[in-house]
């Protein structure tokens, strides 16, 4: 799905040898419809995002052509602003926390549980993956609230005796944050999991471990490195999610998505949007350099 | 451009390089009409590229190679008239034996009656009629390179070419398939190139056999020649089973390689110097008769295996360690002495 | 402490660990049902209610958010942008996804590590950052009369920006599988590498082209950042009224709308598996 699996496919497949291409040609010819795509309608837009950061902004013009730091200088300075980075950036971080901790229970269950289990879990975690958010957030928006289904269901249940809303709260940001990214997590574990041979675990038992000594000793040790891959897809994923949190959270939920959203949309301030997604840029190419050196130690690790 | 010469293939000093590493070194042979010569080699020995030199899934960096005599080293494989068995069969895993069959002929744009007509009659000769509609998923592993078989031969190329087309068989489907190929060779005379790491392959099918080894081709010849005159150290060693007994001659007394004199009697007298000598196992005398021979060497029991049809009694002279095949037991314990002896025409010695 | 101790300390370990994990393992996957489910059928149920407020219990079963969904054309000109958009990302996804990932698997490319990341990087770009990007790149370009901004065209390029690298990745990993020799049987019996890649690698790889195609369909017509930024009110997909309309207030009509986004991914998948299920009936005749 992710990351997990662009580490082995850089390296070539070494039974046969790649065929020296007589017309070395041919290969960009394949490429070019993917360059075009990526250079022409990313890579274009990046420079020109990453140039209008610079420009000013003035008198409720969408921009003016020139050049100044100022709302570099602004992200950092302005409370409003700085305090949204670092919310983000937490938010991002507790969300991936739990996803892979629920993921890697997850993966391990589906993994050790016969096929039919395990076509079931797929299919399970398959849903949040081919649901769109906007359904998803809508579903905990009837979840959450005083009328909605879980004040209803405790209140019949005579668990509670007043209704109660979860509704924009940090924490209903965070259940939907989690269930958007709790199937990469999920998947990549699995993946790494797959690699496994189960059979290390009887002989881990037949030499006497019971299941948690064999976990520590042998199955953590050998996913170590697939736990940090899937927390920085995670926390990617988590960092460019902003509808759900916005919708979700409270009002001050700020995070750096729906500041980049209001600038662009609401406050017509294009280069401070810009300005904002660079940073993202930077943070999501900076996280995924990251792995990428975590993933080719694995592999050294493993040759 | 050429007169017919009677070549099916000549590969004229081709090269081929990955990086540092030399995988065809300066390699070359002719194939003559219905002629079937093989690649005997240990794997990296070079032989597998050398084959896709001639099929044209690698490119030459210097040499020639021409089929029927026009020059054919810069095509792609698709022009060139060969075709290849290959190891796994190679397949089309989503079309019936005889669309697999038919494929070939399709591609050079054969008239669909005379298809149909081919196949039927090709399949007929690899013994696979009333397989027609299956998919190669539904065929066992000898059945599949029946059809891999066919789907070559239909074409009638030029040169054929089998890439260890049974080195993924068990050993009895390997014998049959073998035998096959030798009588369909026979009755339809095709000429042929094929490559194996397996001696006794190379030795029941050929015409000729290369040996090949680190990108070279040691020494080509018929079996027989190869097998009883092997040009160097490395075609005796690598065809048929020997032992090997590096010895040291100093001023007449022969020695192992630590200096420790050992008990052996060779019927022509080794000049000074470092020799290594070998035996065939399977023709060293043991026990009784071993001492008239015109070769005789005295050593220690170490300890004996059975292999079935023979005993093998592995010996420690010195630093030596040799080996002998004898069909019953001999009266002797572990650690005893025993004296072996072999034929003159049973060794080779080389400096 | 002597051996013996130690075993006696195993095995009681050993008799109690296993249980105790066996009912944790069951309540942490009652717990993972009810956390995915809960929003899917919530949404499901409501999708049934008469009442015009999202408020439980409900009390008042009826299709007549269906029947409104359907009758309203703005709800129904989402429906088919979104479809629309969903095929054209689709189309040039997998076109340049797959043709990339060949030319990966099978030749030489200097500095391969380098484009790899290129064409892989914006799949891990948020949606609001390539949505900004193609907005200020392509806002106010122009060809005659035919302007970007708004066009359907170009959300499919933006949704590719996701779509695409996805399906480069799976096709690469596909390609991975397939036995070269096979396609050097094909050109060794005179195939030449444009009918033989049509006739024999496509076929061999075919389950993973069309599921990476789903996945392509799926991202698209699920995406509704960067269509917010890219569209207007007449190319305006399904998502993005979804959540225009939940910003100003939530009625039965959204879990209706939800449901048939859902359908439709549904009813991709259920034809794949039932063409997917006969091709294998077929090779297993």
């Amino acid at each position: 799905m992710t990351l997990a699996q662009t580490d082995s496919s850089i390296s070539e497949a070494t039974d046969v040898p790649v065929r020296a291409s007589r017309k070395p040609v041919v290969p960009w010819f394949l490429i070019a419809p993917a360059l075009v795509i990526v250079l022409v309608f990313f890579g274009l837009p990046t420079l020109q995002m990453a140039r209008m950061s610079f420009n000013l902004h003035v008198d409720q013009r969408l921009y003016v052509p020139g050049f100044t730091f100022e709302h570099y200088r602004t992200l950092f300075t302005n409370p409003l602003f700085s305090k949204a980075i670092w919310t983000t950036v937490q938010l991002a971080l507790v969300a991936s926390f739990f996803s892979v901790a629920i993921g890697y229970t997850f993966a391990i269950l589906a993994w050790l549980k016969p096929a039919r289990w395990r076509l079931l879990f797929v299919g399970l975690a398959l849903c949040p993956l081919l649901i769109s958010e906007i359904a998803i957030i809508f579903g905990w928006w009837m979840f959450f609230p005083k009328n909605g289904l879980l004040s209803q269901a405790l209140l019949s249940a005579g668990l509670i005796t007043d209704k109660f809303s979860l509704m924009y709260t940090e924490f209903a940001a965070f259940v939907g944050l989690v269930y958007v990214t709790l199937p990469y997590a999920f998947f990549i574990l699995l993946s790494v999991l797959d690699g496994i041979d189960e059979q290390i675990l009887e002989s881990s038992a037949d030499l006497g471990a019971p299941p948690l000594v064999t976990f520590r000793e042998v199955l953590f040790p050998l996913t170590r490195t697939g736990l940090l891959v899937a927390f920085s897809q995670s926390f990617i994923w988590a960092m460019g999610t902003y509808a759900t949190p916005s919708a979700l959270g409270p009002d001050t939920l700020w995070t750096m998505g729906f500041l980049i959203q209001e600038q662009m949309l609401g406050k017509h301030n294009w280069p401070l949007a810009s300005a904002f997604s660079m940073l993202l840029v930077i943070g999501v190419a900076a996280a995924m350099l990251l792995t990428r050196s975590l993933m080719s130690k694995r592999s050294a690790f493993h040759v | 451009m050429a007169m017919d010469s009677g070549l099916a293939l000549e590969v004229d000093r081709v090269r081929r390089c990955y990086g540092a590493v030399v995988a065809v070194d300066n390699v070359s042979l002719t194939v003559r009409r219905g002629e079937f010569v093989t690649l005997l080699g240990p794997s990296g020995s070079g032989k597998t590229t050398t084959l896709r030199l001639i099929g044209g899934f690698e490119e030459i960096q210097s040499g020639s190679i021409r089929i029927n005599g026009e020059r054919i080293d810069q095509q792609p494989p698709y022009n060139r008239d060969t075709a290849t068995i290959f190891q796994s069969g190679a397949l089309f895993p989503h079309k019936t034996v005889a669309e697999n069959v038919a494929y070939g002929l399709r591609m050079r744009k054969v008239p669909k009656h005379e298809i149909d007509e081919r196949v039927a009659k090709v399949l007929e000769t690899v013994r696979l009629r009333g397989f027609e509609d299956r998919y190669p998923g539904q065929l066992s592993g000898g059945q599949k390179q029946r059809v891999a078989l066919a789907r070559s031969l239909v074409v009638r190329p030029a040169v054929l070419l089998f890439d260890e087309p049974l080195s993924a068989l068990d050993l009895s489907l390997r014998l049959q398939l073998r035998a096959e190929i030798k009588r369909l060779h026979d009755e339809l005379g095709f000429s042929a190139i094929y490559v194996t790491h397996d001696q006794s392959e190379a030795m029941a099918m050929s015409s000729r056999v290369a040996v090949m080894n680190r990108g070279r081709i040691e020494q080509i010849d018929k079996p027989e020649r190869v097998f009883h005159d092997p040009a160097n150290e490395f075609v005796y060693n690598f065809i048929g089973e020997s032992c090997c007994m590096p010895l040291r001659v100093t001023s007449g007394i022969t020695a192992d390689k630590q200096g420790r004199a050992v008990d052996i009697r060779l019927g022509k007298g080794l000049a000074d110097g470092d020799w290594r000598v070998y035996v065939r196992p399977n023709r060293v005398k043991i026990g009784g008769s071993a001492a008239n021979s015109p070769n005789t060497l005295k050593a220690e029991l170490h300890f004996v295996e059975f292999l079935g049809d023979v005993f093998r009694y592995h010996l420690r002279a010195g630093a030596l360690e040799i080996f002998a095949d004898h069909p019953g037991r001999i009266a002797k314990g572990l650690g005893d002495e025993v004296e072996i002896g072999w034929g003159s025409e049973d060794m080779k010695v080389f400096q | 402490m002597s051996e013996i101790n130690l075993a006696r300390q195993a095995t009681l370990q050993q008799r109690l660990e296993p249980r105790v994990l066996r009912v944790l393992s069951w309540a942490f996957t009652g717990f993972l049902v009810l956390y995915i489910l809960i929003p899917v059928l919530i949404t499901l149920v409501m999708s049934f209610n008469n009442a015009a407020m999202i408020r439980f219990p409900i009390t008042d079963w009826s299709v007549r958010w269906y029947a409104d969904f359907f009758g309203s054309t703005q709800w129904m000109d989402a429906l088919i942008n979104s479809i629309v958009i969903a095929l054209g990302t689709t189309a040039i996804s997998t076109t340049a996804g797959i043709l990339a990932a060949w030319a990966f698997e099978r030749y030489q490319i200097p500095f391969r590590t380098f484009w790899y990341m290129l064409i892989m990087m914006p799949l891990f770009m948020p949606g609001v950052v390539l949505g900004l990007g193609v907005a200020i790149a392509f806002g106010g370009v122009q060809l005659g009369s035919y302007s970007f901004y708004g066009s359907r065209e170009l959300v499919m390029i933006a949704h590719s920006l996701w779509a695409m690298p996805l399906v480069f990745m799976l096709m690469e990993a596909t390609f991975r599988t397939v036995d070269y020799r096979v396609v050097e049987a094909s050109y060794d019996l005179g195939g030449r590498p444009i009918g033989s890649f049509f006739e024999i690698v496509v076929p061999m790889v075919s389950t993973g082209i069309i599921s990476s195609a789903l996945f392509a369909f799926v991202i698209s017509l699920n995406e509704f950042v960067m269509a917010l930024f890219l569209t207007d009110r007449d190319t305006q997909t399904l998502p993005v009224l979804m959540w225009l309309s939940l910003r100003s207030a939530g009625t039965p009509r959204l879990a209706v709308a939800s449901v048939i986004l859902a359908l439709t991914v549904f009813v991709c998948m259920s034809v794949i598996m039932l063409w997917y299920a006969r091709q294998l009936r077929k090779v297993a005749r």
